[in-house]
């Protein structure tokens, strides 16, 4: 099992990352990764209706060491659920700009199947469980922003490991 | 002593709080600082705050030992 966790302020190459799950193993017929990004707009705890307006930056805050024992932890049930091959999760914090990237999520396998899965699982759990908090600048002022419903109702859909 | 943080939006109400606060309990930390920071406490009676002891999430009534690290931390937002 070849898993990466990082958690850091510097940019990550996609690119880079791929090829790092692509070598892991002989064994791998499948390679799926997601990437987030920073939107220029945040929605709010409601939904659509509660859009904020654009923003000017994002601020990533994390509570260092539980959110690494967090991540492996989702990791590690990801691991029990799927047949996985090698798992990457990188997490940026501090100050960010629209378009930067903030999270990817890389997962390899044999087949697609698990690799699908697993990322919208490792997603949907670090999503719900990992100890990051957002805040936005807009107009100089900074904002907390809220969790989502729909965050939570995402991850359910996982509770059930039989389920899949 | 126990080490206090408070991530999110409650470091915003938290600002004037001392890092080390003698207490048994996270609720008892809490009762501690109902007095002087009211818009605080109200904010961690929020039933979505989460308390950790030592980065391990934990119940209100967890005992505390001298030189541990209690964490209040309201619903995350990262991805």
């Amino acid at each position: 099992m070849a898993d990466r966790i990082r958690i850091q302020e510097q940019d990550f190459d996609l690119a880079e990352e791929y090829q790092l799950l692509r070598q892991t193993d002989s064994a791998v017929g499948a390679v799926v990764t997601f990437s987030g990004l920073v939107r220029d707009f945040e929605v709010g705890a409601e939904g659509a209706d509660s859009v904020v307006n654009s923003i000017d930056s994002l601020s990533l805050q994390h509570y260092p060491g539980m959110t690494e024992s967090l991540l492996e932890k989702i990791v590690e049930q990801a691991n029990q659920r799927w047949n996985l091959i090698a798992t990457t999760v990188i997490h940026r914090v501090g100050d960010l700009a629209p378009k930067d990237q903030i999270v990817l999520v890389g997962v390899a396998s044999q087949h697609r199947a698990d690799a699908f899965e697993a990322a919208q699982f490792l997603m949907d759990y670090l999503k719900i469980h990992a100890t990051f908090w957002k805040s936005v600048k807009r107009n100089g002022e900074q904002q907390w922003i809220e969790s989502k419903v729909s965050d939570q109702q995402a991850a359910a859909r996982w509770d059930n490991p039989d389920e899949k | 002593m126990i080490n206090v943080l408070f991530f999110g939006r409650l470091g915003d109400f938290a600002t004037q709080v001392p890092s080390t606060i003698e207490a048994s309990t996270p609720a008892e930390i809490r009762e501690l600082l109902a007095a002087d920071f009211p818009e605080l406490v109200r904010e961690l009676n929020q039933p979505q705050v989460l308390v950790s002891v030592n980065k391990m999430i934990v119940g209100w009534d967890q005992p505390l030992f001298d030189g541990g690290e209690v964490a209040f931390l309201p619903p995350v937002t990262g991805g």
